[in-house]
């Protein structure tokens, strides 16, 4: 028991130290380039963190088992389960990519980020709990068949992220390639005019607004502008009353926040978790099954829930960076007139690249793979 | 601030460039193996028996059908443990012998079967020698190349010689542990696959010498 304690601390200063050696390695880093005499710890460092993980996952067993001799037992078992969750969706499949992807393609928030982590862990944790129940509690399936379900599950998945990799692509692309054809349409001097003067006068308030959503902000500046360009040919600049909105980015051609986070923005985001959480991690169905074995199905089930949390936690951090990242280079941008949100635009459709990207790497990973069931099939 | 956004992207690319990595490995079998001596004194085969991880051995035994309830009979398993080996010919059954210095090849194995000894299922098997060889050093080693399973010497008689001459004698060498690199290599292996021909995991290859002088 003492020595589970220890490992919990160990553990705990273990996701400090990470953090603040990946920070630290990072800030001394020019050019975002890291310095090769502080990449090296962060490299050994995952080494480490992924040894820990496989020791954590090994560990799970002796404390399922625990669990059924002795219910305090159970605690000790969760907060092992939720450190695992959090080390391991440093790992694969967790969509922390793809998520965090598609946050910066979609200009979405820090918050809705966040909420989209848990959400998809949550999805991910649920789907693993559903299968073990209907496949192997109700059905008494084999492993054989319940791998090849995960694996059905997998596919759906996968393809799923390439859809809609593809559909933000091309949504994206279209707007990209809209707008470099107005910016060779209209001479680089008159650009600069028309942008620059507005820029200097307002960044005070443009920085207060940037606050809560510098991505569309810079989205709407564009849009505006382009909007400007084919709507009044005035070229990059606004025709409308300047004092009355808050930016040199001037107003709503694209849409406001607001609207964004309403009901369709949710359902559009929701699509995309539920394409990243549907395949359930391998290691709960294996806890799950192991739980099942020991008739502690349900401590099983408590187990995978906090794994999830503990993976969620680990994904909204890394989508919180993600935005944030986003959030930084829109400032930038603002700050280059026309081409810095022509490079946002671009950053939109290299982040939906990466989507269809990681997705296809999924699928063909997911091929690669299949020794997963080597024993059993 | 552009400096902030670099670092940003620093972390980022830092996180994401190991989210495909898989925790190797997957599945521990800790194993004893025998080294078989026909009565002319030559070395006819290897005799495993396989303990895999309890949390393996619970998902491999899910939906088999038994009749007492936490028992597996010897039958139950049968039809397991002709899958193990089957599936397992792909990996040439993760054993790899050379004698002096050339390499031996298996037969299909016999012998085979699963026992189940609460939590763990074990499997057992021999793997024949297709030319029994007469050899004064033998080695044999035991690892997965992809490091998908992870093997391990069981902790007690993990070697031993079965009707061996009075004069041989078997070692056996624990691998070393990763180091910190080697360590992050393994934890990269799917997002830096490893070729199909590669061998990497034979730096982590458990060694079983085995010397008639």
């Amino acid at each position: 028991m003492t020595r589970s304690r220890a490992a919990v601390v160990t553990a705990l200063a273990a996701i400090l130290i990470a953090c603040s050696a990946a920070i630290g390695s990072a800030w001394s880093a020019p050019f975002g380039a890291p310095h090769p005499a502080t990449a090296m710890p962060v490299s050994s460092l995952t080494g480490w963190i992924f040894a820990e993980q496989a020791a954590f996952y090994r560990s799970l067993s002796r404390f399922i088992l625990a669990a059924k001799e002795d219910r305090t037992a159970m605690w000790e078992l969760f907060a092992i389960s939720f450190i695992y969750g959090v080390f391991h969706a440093v790992g694969p499949g967790h969509g922390k990519a793809v998520i965090s992807s598609y946050l910066v393609a979609n200009e979405e928030t820090w918050r809705r980020g966040v909420v989209l982590s848990f959400v998809s862990a949550a999805i991910q944790a649920v789907v693993a709990i559903i299968i073990v129940a209907i496949a192997a509690a109700l059905l008494g399936a084999t492993a054989k068949a319940i791998g090849l379900t995960v694996r059905l599950v997998e596919i759906t998945s996968y393809a799923l992220v390439i859809l809609i990799g593809l559909r933000l692509l091309y949504v994206k692309g279209r707007g990209f390639l809209a707008a470099c054809r107005k910016l060779s349409w209209h001479a680089a001097p008159e650009l600069a005019l028309a942008s620059a003067p507005a820029a200097n006068s307002s960044s005070a308030t443009t920085f207060r607004l940037s606050e809560g959503r510098p991505g569309a902000v810079a989205m709407r500046g564009w849009q505006c502008q382009v909007g400007g360009c084919t709507a009044h040919a005035h070229g990059f600049q606004c025709d409308h009353d300047h004092e009355h909105h808050e930016s040199a980015w001037c107003h709503a051609h694209g849409p406001e926040p607001a609207e964004l986070a309403g009901a369709g923005g949710w359902r559009r985001g929701l699509a995309a978790v539920v394409a990243v959480g549907l395949r359930p991690c391998s290691g709960a169905i294996v806890v799950l099954i192991f739980a099942l074995a020991q008739d502690l199905f349900w401590t099983g089930v408590g187990a995978t829930l906090i794994m999830g949390l503990g993976t969620a936690a680990t994904v909204a951090a890394i989508a919180t960076l993600a935005v944030s990242a986003r959030g930084l280079a829109s400032r930038i941008a603002r700050t280059q007139a026309g081409l810095g949100l022509l490079a946002m635009l671009a950053i939109e459709v290299g982040a939906a690249a990466l989507i269809v990207a990681f997705g296809t790497l999924l699928l063909a990973g997911y091929m690669a793979s299949e020794q997963l069931w080597m024993f059993t099939r | 601030m552009i400096k902030r956004t670099c670092c940003c992207c620093v972390i980022l690319l830092l996180l994401l460039s190991i989210d495909r990595a898989r925790a190797h490995p997957h599945v521990w079998v800790t194993f004893n193996s025998e080294v078989l001596y026909a009565a002319d004194g030559t070395v006819t085969g290897i005799r495993h028996a396989w303990t895999f991880d309890d949390m393996f051995s619970a998902y491999a035994l899910q939906g088999i059908s038994h009749a007492r309830k936490g028992q597996f009979t010897r039958e139950e398993l049968a039809p397991l443990a002709q899958i193990n080996v089957d599936s397992l010919k792909e990996y040439d059954y993760f054993t790899y012998a050379r004698a002096d210095g050339k390499k031996l090849k298996f037969t299909e194995p016999v012998d085979y079967w699963l026992e189940y000894k609460k939590p763990a299922l074990v499997l057992h098997f021999t793997l024949p020698l297709k030319a029994p060889t007469a050899a004064k050093a033998m080695q044999i080693e035991v690892y997965d190349p992809s490091i998908f399973v992870d093997f391990e010497f069981a902790k007690q008689n993990p070697v031993s010689l079965s009707g061996a001459p009075p004069q041989c004698l078997a070692t056996y060498d624990l691998p070393h542990q990763p180091t910190p690199a080697e360590q992050a290599r393994l934890s990269q292996l799917d997002a830096v696959p490893l070729d199909p021909s590669s061998t990497y995991g034979e730096i982590f290859a458990n060694k079983i010498l085995v010397k008639c002088p």
